[in-house]
Formats: structure tokens, sequence, C-alpha cells
């Protein structure tokens, strides 16, 4: 550094001097937007310019108008200077949480549904509200992110948590009056569970009790051998494990034997849970310490399993096992109903979900230090024991964790129970079928609201039980040294299984090619494009209309991830813990609860949206918004803090330092976030089987709708062209992020 | 605002009972501390004693729990960092990868927004500052760690801060380059006379850099002084432990004489108040030469109290090694390490293990059992202030 005598580095001062605050302008479009488009609407338009009833017209006869205009016009007098004052601040915090309030009273009392207008100077106050929380000194963050925040929490109020209390409302509110009549009447129906059953001479009640009595004395006697020389200082970790024993014996018997709804999902869950949890930590031990080129197939494989709609593993089950399956049928030369019901939607969830199972394990496997290994080996650790006090303890959170997403996710799948369920009941079909079958929407509450609570226990016991025990992140590099290879006696049953799951995989893949080809599978199978020529007619206008509300959701759903991802990960406010927990909240929620919610609470009112094409976007967006936070928490913390704060210290505003630092270090995870909501909306089918109307069709309803009906063929053809269209895109953003340096992993779907 | 004071003027730091709590957590404890202007100020310290929250309060990237702070004659306790007449420099650097060495010293100035024809002027002078300029294409990775930090200054410079904080910027360089670039960045310092302040833990570079040292640990500031004065009288036993090597011995103050053991010291700077007190010696300050065998009086025989030496008086001859209150310490070598320019030695005395450090290494290294007679030269000793004890001790180490 060639040092020589400088006096010419010149000095700079502030600028942004004279410039008009940020509330000037926003009261200006208030009064724009409050003025010159409609405060309510007629159709299903929600853009539709109707001059009769835009802020000109009504502000003489509705005196909320005029009040909510008049306000606004004092926030343009108010936001002049940039750099308000605390008092200013304060002020002009009253007078837009005034406007909001008048806002919201007009749009209720009124009871039409609201119009762009009304849009408009809701969320403009609500912006001011938020700038001004922070020019009154009330809240520690930049103007930016006062307004981003209370943007975001009105977002998730109204379109997360309104429709799951709208949902709860409805289950307990029949007819203007309160009464649990509906949760009595549906828990005892035998289509829910049924315990003791008068058809059988044994009596299933007692046979559990038996059951619990016999695994609680078995727990007791290996916890007192276990501890057999402590027993005085552990007797509260036995009689936890009596007691736990004991009441799982029972639960288990029960469920074993028992009916319903209840009793299918669960042991449903339970199984693929266990099933896709083996497999995907076999596979991923296979992955990292076998010779067999296991990784690079699964790469592909995860992302097949990814976009494909979770029905077609059905639909391509009916057609290798069903009673003319290609299998069952033509090969053993069978007729049965087997596989309809919880076996072959057992058998397709877990063809679905071992791919998430193995894409959570296989970071913890690859975590696993081979180190640590070698040095318990020097300790004389022997492989069992190697097993058994290091390399299971280590692996222990990633497998429940593992786990428990398969089990929510199996007591979340609603179109494989659809399809193959085979008139055997299970929860999230029962929701739909009280709706849309039996009219009787307190029903599909009650419904919902138990799904609802069991996958935000098993959500709850993921998050505060594993969360706070995980050894994943121990060390950052990779240490030298060889995993040992498995013993021979895990290597070779692991292979096999995974041969055959691909084999299966690929086996279900091709009958769907081949189904959508021939004239009708297992009767007629001569070669016709009859179902692609059908698609002419009906079926490429509903794709296309699909694509488009899926392409108009995923910029908001990637947006308002990468926002919330920020808002959470990067700034202090009070509230900040109660925002994310609602906001990861919505990872727990059953697509077809939110279906249901939906339905309830944007049924009528001020609030109706129901035949728009708008609610079908906003439920793709707030479905899909997880997929966002998760890739921007995780593209967050690759990014150093101290990058942000030299902008700081470099005069920059938190808006700028998140356009000019962050967004174009977030790109690529941008990216891959807008192709995965994209994606997932495109074969989203849970929540939107509640909300489409004739007039706006989805393609993976018209899939459904023509298994139901009988015409399989064209549901393979239009179901082949979704997943060649979704493989495109895929490849296409994969080749354009590789150019840009950064791959989309498969790990942003988690 | 920046009118205020003229170009080239770093203004001053004052800080007032700031506290900061992390829940539980007091990482900074009632600390007031004035940093003058145009000086470079280093706050030094081991790993959690808080001189990282202590700058990261003074630029604004977290907020104080209580106290106030005021840069100039203004309080901005409560502004916001980006609002702050102060830049700062990252450990990390925190260049932006995106951006090349030009858009990267630029950004600051164009958040001011700066006419384009001045900032190109402004960075084009910051670059040849720091001796970069012709790099201004290259992207960060492209460039060496030394070049990497030196974009991290000139991006700190362009802006002409009132205060330049640095949070230990030198430590992710290689110990040659480290030295160099120390120097450097204390000339620049005082060409442009800003306020710098720099956080480290490593005390060679705090005394090589700095006109004002900041001690801390816990959360509080042990002292405040210029590099010679911390060495040479320190505050407490920690200050005398951290900065530099130090032999901490108990001894005995009686009218003014310092005596350790039957060792009568010779003339210690310091508290020379009656009773015993705590005797740094630095271990460059001792002198060591081997003792006859019949000397050897070996620890046990110096146990018994110095008053058992008598003659106060006894500080007539000077040479005569016979007497024990002026022949200095005895003692035996435990270990010695040969370190090239010097050799260290551990001696076992009667009034603990003490290192030696001989600069001269005239003859051969003794080897470890050669008794020895240990000699303090008062320009490396200092009586430290309050009682001796072992709580005293212990908080040094």
């Amino acid at each position: 550094m060639s040092v020589r005598p400088v006096a010419q580095l010149s000095e700079y001062g502030a600028a942004a001097q004279g410039r008009a605050g940020s509330a000037f302008w926003w009261g200006l479009i208030i009064l724009a937007g409050g003025l010159l488009l409609p405060w309510s609407r007629q159709g299903v338009n929600v853009l539709a310019y109707d001059a009769a009833r835009t802020g000109l017209r009504l502000a003489f006869e509705a005196w909320p108008i005029a009040a909510a205009l008049a306000l606004a016009g004092v926030l343009v007098v108010l936001g002049r200077p940039a750099f308000p004052t605390r008092a200013a601040g304060r002020a002009m915090l009253a007078v837009s949480a005034a406007g909001a309030a008048v806002t919201i009273g007009h749009l209720l009392t009124r009871n039409e549904p609201f119009g762009l207008g009304a849009v408009v100077v809701f969320l403009g106050f609500l912006s001011v509200a938020g700038m001004s929380l922070s020019y009154g000194g009330l809240l520690r963050v930049e103007p930016f992110a006062g307004a981003a925040i209370l943007w975001l929490a009105a977002f998730i109020a109204v379109f997360i948590l309104y429709p799951l209390w709208a949902m709860l409302v409805t289950s307990v509110w029949v007819r203007d009056r309160f009464t649990l009549d509906v949760f009595r009447q549906t828990l005892r129906s035998p289509t829910f569970f049924l315990f003791e059953n008068p058809w059988t001479e044994l009596s299933e009640r007692r046979l559990a009790l038996w059951v619990g009595l016999a695994s609680g004395l078995v727990a007791l006697a290996w916890q007192v051998v276990l501890h057999r020389t402590e027993l005085g200082q552990n007797w509260r970790r036995i009689a936890l494990w009596t007691v736990t024993g004991a009441a799982s014996g029972y639960c288990l018997s029960a469920l074993y034997t028992g009916f319903g709804a209840l009793r299918n999902s669960v042991l449903l869950a339970l199984s693929v849970g266990l099933v896709s949890t083996a497999l995907g930590l076999s596979f991923a031990l296979l992955a990292q310490r076998s010779r067999f080129p296991i990784r690079s197939l699964m790469g592909p494989i995860s992302t097949l399993s990814m976009i494909t709609p979770p029905f077609v593993l059905g639909l391509s089950m009916i057609y290798m096992f069903g009673r003319q399956g290609f299998i069952t049928n033509q090969i053993l030369g069978l007729s049965t109903n087997a596989f309809y019901g919880p076996l072959g939607v057992g058998v397709a969830q877990v063809l679905a979900f071992t791919p998430l199972a193995y894409l959570v394990l296989t970071g913890v496997v690859r975590s696993l230090d081979p180190a640590m290994e070698e040095a318990a080996q020097t300790l004389r650790a022997s492989r069992w024991r190697l097993f058994h006090t290091v390399t299971w303890p280590l692996l222990r959170p990633g497998v429940a964790n593992a786990f428990l997403l398969c089990v929510i996710e199996s007591l979340a799948d609603f179109g494989n129970p659809l399809i193959l369920g085979g008139g055997v009941p299970f929860l999230p079909t029962e929701v739909f079928f009280a709706i849309e079958g039996r009219f009787n929407q307190n029903e599909a509450a009650v419904y919902g609201v138990i799904l609802l609570f069991m996958t935000v226990g098993v959500f709850a016991l993921q998050h505060y039980w594993i969360g706070r025990a995980s050894y994943v992140t121990v060390t950052g590099k990779p240490t030298g040294g060889n995993p040992s290879p498995l013993p021979g006696v895990l290597e070779y049953p692991m292979t096999a299984a995974f041969v055959l799951w691909t084999l299966l995989g690929f086996m279900l893949y091709a009958s769907v090619f081949f189904g959508s080809f021939v004239k009708l599978w297992g009767f007629n199978n001569t070669f016709t494009l009859e179902h692609y020529e059908a698609l002419r007619t009906s079926g490429i206008g509903v794709f296309l209309d699909t694509a488009r509300l899926a392409a108009i959701a995923s910029v908001p759903s990637a947006l308002v991830g990468f926002l919330l991802a920020y808002v959470v990960g990067r700034l202090r406010f009070p509230g900040r813990s109660l925002l994310e927990f609602t906001s990861m909240l919505s990872f727990a929620v059953p697509g077809t609860v939110m279906g249901i919610g939906y339905v309830l609470a944007f049924n009528s009112g001020a609030l109706r949206l129901t035949g728009t094409e708008l609610i079908i976007v906003l439920a793709f967006v707030f479905r899909n918004m997880p997929v966002g936070i998760r890739s921007g928490l995780a593209a967050l913390q690759q990014i150093d803090r101290s990058l942000e704060e030299a902008s700081t210290t470099l005069r920059a505003s938190n808006v700028t330092t998140l356009r000019r630092i962050l967004f174009p270090l977030l790109v690529p995870a941008v990216i891959s976030g807008l192709m995965f909501s994209f994606v997932r909306a495109m074969t989203a089918i849970s929540q939107v089987i509640f909300l489409v109307t004739p007039s706006t069709n989805l393609a993976t309803v018209l899939i459904l709708s023509w298994v139901g009906h009988g015409s399989i063929g064209r549901g393979a053809a239009l179901s082949c062209v979704l997943i060649a269209a979704m493989a495109v895109v895929v490849l296409v953003l994969n080749v354009v992020l590789h150019r840009t340096g950064r791959r989309a992993g498969p790990a942003a779907t988690l | 605002m920046t009118k205020s004071t003229p170009a080239g003027m770093g203004a001053p730091v004052r800080l007032e009972k700031v506290t900061k709590r992390f829940g539980p957590v007091v990482a900074v404890n009632d600390v007031s501390l004035e940093i003058p202007g145009q000086k470079m100020v280093t706050l030094l310290g081991p790993s959690g004693c808080g001189k990282t929250t202590t700058l990261r309060i003074i630029a604004g990237l977290e907020t104080v729990s209580s106290g106030r702070l005021f840069i100039g004659d203004q309080d901005v306790t409560h502004q916001p960092a980006s609002q702050r007449p102060i830049t700062m420099v990252f450990q990390s650097y925190a260049l932006f990868p995106h951006l090349n060495v030009f858009e990267n010293v630029a950004y600051g100035l164009r958040n001011l927004r700066v006419p384009p024809a001045d900032i190109r002027k402004a960075v084009g002078e910051a670059l040849a500052l720091v001796g970069l300029a012709g790099l201004e294409t290259r992207a960060p990775s492209q460039l060496s760690g030394g070049q990497q930090q030196r974009v991290a200054l000139a991006r700190a410079l362009v802006m002409r801060p009132k205060v330049l904080l640095l949070d230990e910027p030198l430590s992710n360089l290689d110990a040659k380059l480290r030295k160099q670039v120390r120097h450097e960045l204390r000339s620049l310092q005082q060409q442009l006379g800003i306020t710098s302040i720099y956080v480290t833990h490593d005390q060679s570079e705090a005394l090589a850099l700095s006109d004002v040292i900041v001690v801390m640990k816990d959360g509080v500031i042990q002292q405040i002084g210029p590099p010679e004065e911390l060495y040479q009288r320190p505050a407490n036993a920690f200050v005398a432990k951290f900065i530099g090597d130090a032999n901490l011995l108990e001894a005995e103050v009686r009218g003014g004489q310092v005596w350790v053991g039957n060792y009568r010291v010779p003339e210690p700077p310091g508290h020379l108040i009656d009773g015993r007190r705590l005797l740094m010696v630095r271990p460059e300050a001792i002198v060591m030469e081997p003792a006859g065998p019949a000397e050897t009086a070996g620890p046990s025989g110096a146990a018994q109290p110095a008053g058992a030496a008598g003659a106060p008086g006894a500080g007539s001859a000077a040479g005569d090694a016979s007497t024990p209150a002026e022949g200095g310490l005895p003692g035996r070598v435990v270990d010695a390490f040969y370190q090239g320019m010097s050799a260290e030695y551990m001696v076992e005395t009667a009034a603990g293990d003490l290192m030696v450090l001989d600069t001269n290494l005239a003859g051969p290294m003794l080897p470890p059992g050669t008794p020895v007679r240990l000699r303090f030269s008062p320009r490396g000793m200092y009586v430290l202030p309050g009682e001796a004890g072992a709580q005293a001790v212990a908080a040094a180490s």
C-alpha cells in the first residue's frame, strides 16, 4: 500500500433531502384507488371495473368511504417530510389505523364482495401504519420492514388463520348456536371409529386392556433389568416407560381390531412412515457406502416423484394390480380387489414418500464424520457396539424427523385414498365426502378439525422434541477418512430392496405411459391415439388454464416466502416468533383441511371469493409459501451476516441492502423457489378440489374426475402431458441455474 | 451534519455507563470511555471480554441495554447504524461477492447519491491510497487475502468517516503480511487523522499500533493508557499477565524496601506501601548466572521470613555476592527452551517458578538442574496496587 499524502478525499453529506416521504405517496395511492376503483363487485371477476361503485360515486352516500378518503388526505399532508418526527409518526399511525378500521367496518357492514378499490385502500393504510410504527419509535426496525411485517401478518391472518378459525367455528356452531352434537355424532359414527364391534364374539375393549397390561409389564421388566443396579434413582424413568408401554399397547390393539377412518388413517400413516423411513435410510446408507451407483439414480427419481401429481401412482396401481391389472390379472390370472383399500394406498404412498425420507436422511448420513467411527474403532469398539453407541445415537434425530414427516404426508394424502380407497374410509377423503357427497359442512369441519389436530400434534412433536436434539451440523468440513463399508448382511438385502423399489416404480410409470396409448387397459390392448385426440377438446384448455394460474401464483408465493424468510430470519421485533410459528404451521396443515377452511371462510360476505380464479391463486400461494420460506431460510444461512452489516455501515437502508446485496445473491434460490412453487401448484389436488367450479377447472381435478368416471385412458394421457411438461420446466431451469453456477437442489422441496 | 467538522478531522467518541445484556449474560458492564479524536485506540482482551460488542455498539449494529453514546457532540444512542458517521472493516472483510472492486468501494457513495463523476474520482483516490489502482474490474474472489483486506479498507475510507471501526482486520492474514499491513495501517491512520477504534485479542498488535489501549475483561474495562504505561505499570495482575509475559510474586514492602524472601529487590517502581504486595517482574528483566555448588541453599533455606535477614541498612556493598540480601534469589533450572535469538528458562525458587528470558546467550545453554542465582533489574519491575493474595493471582490466570 503505497502511502502518499492525501487530504483530497472529499466528504459527502446525507442525501435524500427535499424528497417527499413514502407516506405521502401512499396517501396519494389510497386517494387514487379509493376514488377511481370500485369498492365492491358483483361477479367473480375481481379485476372488473364498475363505475357505479367507485369512491367518486359512493363518497356522498357512504360516510365511511368519505372518512377513509379524508384520512388519506391527512396522510398526504403529514407524510411530506422524508424523515418524520416521532410525534408525526405516532399521529400517522393513529390516522392510518383509523383509516384501516373504517375500511374494514364499511366492508363488513355492506356485506358485499370486496372490490379492487377497497383492497388498495386497506393495503395503503396498512403500509402507512407499518411505516409509522417505525417512525413513531414503537418498532425498532426501518419503515420498510415495519410495512412488510404488517403485510405479512395480515396475509397470514386472513389466508391461513381465518380459514382454520372458520372451520373450527363451523364444527361447533350449528344453526346459530353453540353445540357439540356434531362432534358427538361424528365421533360415535362407525365411519369415524368403531371400537367394540357387535358382530364379533370377541370383546375388543377387553382385548385391548389385556394387550395394554401385557405391554406395560414387558416395558416394566425391560426397564428394571436395564437399570437393575440403580433402581431407586431411575424410578421416574421406569414409571414413564411402563405407562407409555401400556398406553401404546392399548392404542395399537384398539387400532388393529377397530374399524373406521381414524383407525385406517393412523394405522396407514404409522406403517407407511415406518416402511418409507426404513427404505429411505437404507438408500441413504447405500448411496454413501456402497459401490452401487445409488446416488446418481436417486437424483432423477426424487425429481420424478416431485413432479408427479400425487395420485398418478394410485392410477398406475390400478393398471398393475387392479381387477384387470397387468400383474394380478394377466400374469397371475387373478381378479382381485385386494389392492383397493389400505394395502394399495400404502404401497402407492411408500413409493411416493420414500424419496422424501431419503432426502432428509442422506444429509444426516453424509454429516456422520467417518473420523468418529475410526476413533471409536481405535478405542476397541466392536462393529455392533460402534453402531449401537455412536452411529445410531447420531442418526436417531434424523430418522425420527423423516418418520414424522412421512406420517404427516401420509395423514394428509388425499389423491391415493380417493382413487384406491375402494370404499374404505380415510380421514382426508371423509372431509371431501362429507361436503361433496353428504352436503354436511359441519361434519366436514369436524373431520377437518380432527385431522388438523393430529397433523399439528405430530408437527409440534417434530419441532420441539427432535428440533432440540439434532446433531447434524456439528462439523462444517468433512474430514478425511473413508466411511467403513456396510456389512454384507445389511448391504445385500438393502440393495435388493432398492432394485425392487426402483423396478416397481419404473413399472408403474411405464404402465401410465402405455395405458395412455391403448384403447382400454386389460380388455382391449390395441394401440390408439384417441385419448390424446380427446384432450384437444377439453384437456388442453384446462391444462393451459392451470399453467397460467400456477405461473401467476408462483411469483407471489416465492416472493412472500422469501420476504417472510428475511423478516423472520434477519429482523428482531416483538411477535417475531409468533409470525415464524404460524408461517411454519402451514407446513403441517393438510390440503384438505385448508380446502374446507377456504370453502367455509370465503363463501359469503365481504370476503366472498368462491368461483373466482383469485381464490385458486391464493390457495396456491399460501399452500406453496412454505417452500419459499424454507429455501429462503436455507439460502440466507449461506450468506454471511457481516455482508448486510457492511452494507448498513455504508449508509444503506434495509431496502437498499435487500435490493442490492441480498437479492442478487439470492437469485438462484429465488428462481428455484419459483420453479418449485409452479410445479407444486400444477400438481396440487387436495386443497383445490374443494375450490374448483365448472368455469375454473384444473388439470389434476379433471384427471381425477375422468378416472372416477371410468375414462382412465384419457386421465393417463393428461397425466403424461403434465409430467412431461413439468420435466421440461425442471430441466430448463436446472440448465439456467447451472449456467449461473448454482443448482436447484432437491433439498429445496423439503 | 457532516459540515460541522472539517475534512480529515476525526471526532471523539464517548461512552457513558454503557451496558449490554444478552439475556442473563452481561456482555458489556457499565462501561464509560472517552476516545480522543484522531487517535488510534485499541480494545484489547481475551475472547468474550466484550470488546467486539463494544465496537458493534459504537457502529450501531447492537442496541444498548442502558447508557448513552456520543460521536463528536452528538448523542447517537438511538440513531440507526445507516445514519452514523462511521464505517467499519470486518474481520471477514464482508466484500460483496457479486460486485467488482470498483463497485464495492463505490457502494457507500452510491447510497449517499453522490454524482457519478465524483464517485469515479473518489474511488480512484481511495484505491490508489491502498495501492490497488488498476484492479477496479476484478471480482473479490480473484484477489488475494491481503488485497481483499485493502479493498475493505478502501471501501471504509472512501466514505470519509468521522470514526473508523476495525474488527480484528488482520486476523485472516499470515504472520508476515500481518506485520506489514499493521505498519501501513498505522501510517495511513496518522496521515488521514481519522479516529480509529481497533479490536484485537493480539497484544503485540495492540502494542505496535495504538496511541491508547483499552484492556477489557468480562465486559469491564481493566485499564486505559498508552502502550508503554500498560506494559510498565499495569493496573492489576490481569493486565500484567495479558500484556507481555509476567512473573507475579509475593513481596514484602517495609519502609520503602521490597523483599522477596531473603532477596532485597533493587528499588522497583510502583506502589511501595508497607505490607504484602504483588510484584511483577518481566522475564527479560531477570539476570541469571550459575551459582557455585556451595551456595546452593535450595528453596528450603529461603523459606523463613525476610526479617531474619535483618539489617535493613545492608544496602552497602554492591557486588558483594556473599550477602544473601544483595546476592539475588537462589534457584534451580527446571526447564530450558532454545528460541534462536533468546533462551527461555523455567527456574524453581522459594518464591515460586519464574520464567526467565536470556537475550544475551553468551555461553552454552544451562541444562536443567543447574543451580542459579537470579537478580531483578528495576526497568522491568512494578509493584502492583492492592494487597497480594490468592485472589489477585487467580484473577490473572
